[in-house]
């Protein structure tokens, strides 16, 4: 059975190419423009894996992390970042852990910058999602 | 042996009215029988009086009748006497009684010889007060060093001193003073002047200032000298007093960083401290003349000081020194008057340059920061870009692999819509890169707010949403850049009208609210919006960050926050989700920037 990715995005285009590339290799890609309703639909969907991007309007990525890791249920689905945002030189773990500084919240499980190297994204996913190998 | 004959005639007729003293007969029944014209001229018409009634002005026998008592004892008597004279004035006179005894031995009349001391007395009276009341301590010592006398003054402050050694009842000493003022008078008779330490009968120590002088008898000679003396310890302590504060004031004006300077009365410097010397560039032998000061300080300073109000304080303001050079200083002046005399001016001066210094500094940290900031922004807006079009160039690749048309279809216009975007990103970041010169002008700043609110009451009243202009009272002009400052209120009010539609709450409302506060221009957008949480706070001014997807470059805050900088002002904002946002403009007016030349066109 494919594995779920949630993609929670708010530019449509890239939201579009995501979902193609994660369907190309295998995977059941959630598209998610919405960044209010997150952990209602994270809880309906049951995602193996979420890439969430940081910068959005209405809710960032960072409000949704920390509520994703606060909720019992759902802290145990690894949260991949998934932006063009780096704001300290080219380390985003860096950047994006500065963003929580207050609260002791584990970090992302990981980090893909954009524009999307295509291999490394997959590669990720395949890891984070446990998928033994490609089924293309 | 008897005088020659008309001698004793002469006696015998004209001694009696000769003698300056007064002279009456009484007899027995006090009746006066005789009297001469000195008597005549004191107490008046004699004739047919009782004696009592002639000295008295009495109907009956005095009590104590010194008459009475010569009559019985047949023996002189002189007697101290108060009465009247014939003006009715109270006389004092002296009275000798030589009763007038005849070869029986009986003493049928007395004669009565008064001499007036009424004038003597009263200068005798008047000496006194003098001596005790004049304002100073005086003590007679006689030449054993023996106080006689003292004065009230003297018992008052230093007790009863009388047969005392005056180095012990004044100084408590058994031996004499080395340095002796009234040995000195003594030795040589003349005046002599000292400064002595006095114990008072309470033992404090007084400082006094003393004189002798010697007190002679009408020969020339003295055994005894007046010691005046004089308590200088409060002008002593006053003494010390104005030393030190003026020694603390010469320190203070000598070491002090700011410049001090002060004018008389006819405006002439009278004080140039080395601070002072140093900002007008003065050397130190040169002096500076009142033209030259009133040259260097603003117009009119110098005069306004010293005939207008007490105080004028510039608190940002230029002098130009010796050498023409304009220096920013803090200036104060203060009147300096004695009650209502004005006796001149005194000035202070602090330089501001090292702050200018800083704040320009501050500002280029600022701005060098935002340059940062935005070319970090830069780079995410080209990223999310790069991975659209990527994606396109995806969706078409793969779709023509799988012979998918609707992904082919898709990858297109994925291509198409962000190559389009790229365009507007370009012009916007171009427009922004560029900016324009700030150029102010005094404008009113409502009436900039007025006409953004104008632009969009129709759009908002298509919407739904109420626009509300508030400006509490009228605001005098300001140096703002027009079209700047309209671009600003034009992108925050529409930023609210944006967040107002996509706002979950019914009745939105948007306020644009100008007002003026100690000297900061306030603008204020504030509406009940959707709001924002933290991270978009924390980037809306410092990234190509953009709410709007599609609809927007992400620039506009981002040049709010330059052009409110380039006023000199901030830019603050207040949001809760769901609950509104206000963003506040504050404008100092001390640092807005300076009007632009009227005489060049405002680039647009």
């Amino acid at each position: 059975m494919a594995k779920k990715i949630l993609i929670i995005e708010d530019e449509p285009d890239i939201l579009t190419y995501l979902t193609a590339l994660l369907e190309d290799h295998g995977f059941h890609a959630f598209p998610i423009a919405d960044q209010m309703a997150v952990a209602d639909t994270v809880a309906a969907v049951q995602p193996d894996l979420i890439l969430l991007d940081v910068m959005m309007p209405k809710r960032s990525g960072v409000s949704i992390y920390k509520e994703l890791r606060s909720s019992p249920e759902l802290k145990a689905i690894p949260v991949a970042i998934i932006s063009g945002f780096s704001p300290e030189g080219n380390d985003m773990a860096t950047g994006f852990s500065r963003m929580l500084p207050d609260e002791q919240i584990e970090a992302p499980s990981g980090f893909v910058d954009k524009p999307v190297d295509r291999q490394a994204l997959i590669t990720m996913a395949r890891r984070l999602t446990a998928q033994p190998k490609d089924l293309t | 042996m008897a005088p020659p004959k008309e001698l004793s005639l002469w006696l015998q007729d004209h001694l009696f009215n000769a003698v300056p003293m007064a002279i009456a007969v009484i007899d027995r029944q006090f009746d006066l029988i005789y009297a001469n014209d000195a008597f005549e001229r004191m107490f008046g018409q004699w004739q047919g009086r009782k004696c009592y009634h002639v000295y008295k002005g009495q109907n009956a026998k005095c009590s104590q009748c010194h008459g009475a008592k010569a009559f019985k004892e047949g023996k002189p008597a002189v007697n101290e006497e108060i009465g009247y004279n014939k003006e009715g004035r109270l006389t004092r006179y002296i009275k000798h009684t030589v009763p007038v005894t005849v070869g029986n031995g009986e003493i049928p009349y007395l004669i009565e010889m008064c001499t007036d001391i009424t004038e003597t007395e009263q200068i005798r009276r008047e000496y006194q007060l003098l001596f005790d009341q004049v304002p100073c301590s005086v003590l007679i010592i006689d030449k054993a060093y023996r106080i006689v006398k003292t004065n009230e003054r003297a018992r008052k402050m230093l007790g009863d001193l009388e047969g005392l050694h005056c180095y012990s009842g004044l100084k408590g000493q058994d031996t004499k003073c080395k340095e002796c003022t009234a040995r000195q008078t003594f030795t040589d008779g003349r005046l002599h002047t000292g400064h002595h330490a006095w114990r008072t009968k309470k033992g404090q120590t007084l400082h006094l200032h003393v004189v002798t002088v010697p007190v002679r008898m009408a020969n020339g000679s003295f055994d005894m000298v007046m010691e005046m003396a004089v308590d200088v310890t409060e002008t002593l302590k006053l003494q010390d007093g104005l030393k030190f504060a003026h020694s603390f004031l010469e320190t203070i004006i000598r070491t002090s960083v700011d410049g001090i300077l002060a004018v008389d009365a006819d405006g002439r410097v009278t004080i140039c401290n080395p601070a002072a010397r140093k900002f007008f560039a003065i050397r130190p032998d040169e002096t500076l003349s009142n033209k030259e000061l009133a040259g260097m300080l603003p117009e009119d300073f110098v005069k306004r000081v010293t005939t207008g109000p007490q105080h004028i304080y510039l608190p940002e303001t230029v002098i130009v020194d010796a050498a023409g050079c304009q220096k920013p200083v803090r200036l104060a002046g203060h009147q300096l008057s004695i009650d209502e005399r004005t006796i001149g001016a005194a000035f202070s001066i602090q330089d501001l340059s090292s702050i200018k210094k800083l704040e320009e500094e501050k500002l280029e940290a600022e701005r060098l920061a935002a340059v940062g900031q935005t070319v970090a922004g830069l780079a995410h807006g080209v990223k999310n870009l790069t991975t659209a079009l990527e994606g396109g160039m995806y969706m078409l690749s793969s779709g023509i692999e799988k012979g998918n048309l609707d992904r082919i279809q898709k990858g297109m216009a994925m291509l198409d819509r962000n190559t389009q975007r790229i365009s507007m990103f370009v012009k916007a970041f171009l427009s922004f890169a560029k900016g324009r010169e700030i150029r102010a002008r005094l404008n009113d700043p409502a009436e900039i707010a007025r006409e953004v609110i104008d632009m969009y009451a129709p759009k908002a009243d298509e919407l739904g949403i109420q626009l509300i202009f508030s400006l509490p009272e009228p605001i005098a002009p300001a140096a703002i850049d027009y079209e700047s400052m309209h671009e600003c209120l034009t992108n925050l009010v529409g930023n609210a009208i944006d967040a107002c539609q996509v706002s979950i709450n019914g009745g939105s409302w948007v306020t644009l609210r100008v007002h003026e506060k100690r000297g900061m221009i306030y603008y204020e957008v504030i509406d009940n919006g959707c709001g924002m949480d933290y991270e978009v706070k924390r980037k809306v001014f410092t990234t190509f960050f953009t709410t709007k997807g599609l609809g927007g470059t992400g620039l506009g805050l981002l040049m709010t926050k330059k052009i409110i900088q380039e006023h000199g002002g901030t830019i603050k904002l207040e949001s809760q989700p769901e609950k509104g946002t206000t963003f506040r403009i504050c404008l100092p007016r001390k640092r807005l920037p300076k009007v632009a030349d009227p005489e060049k066109p405002q680039m647009q």
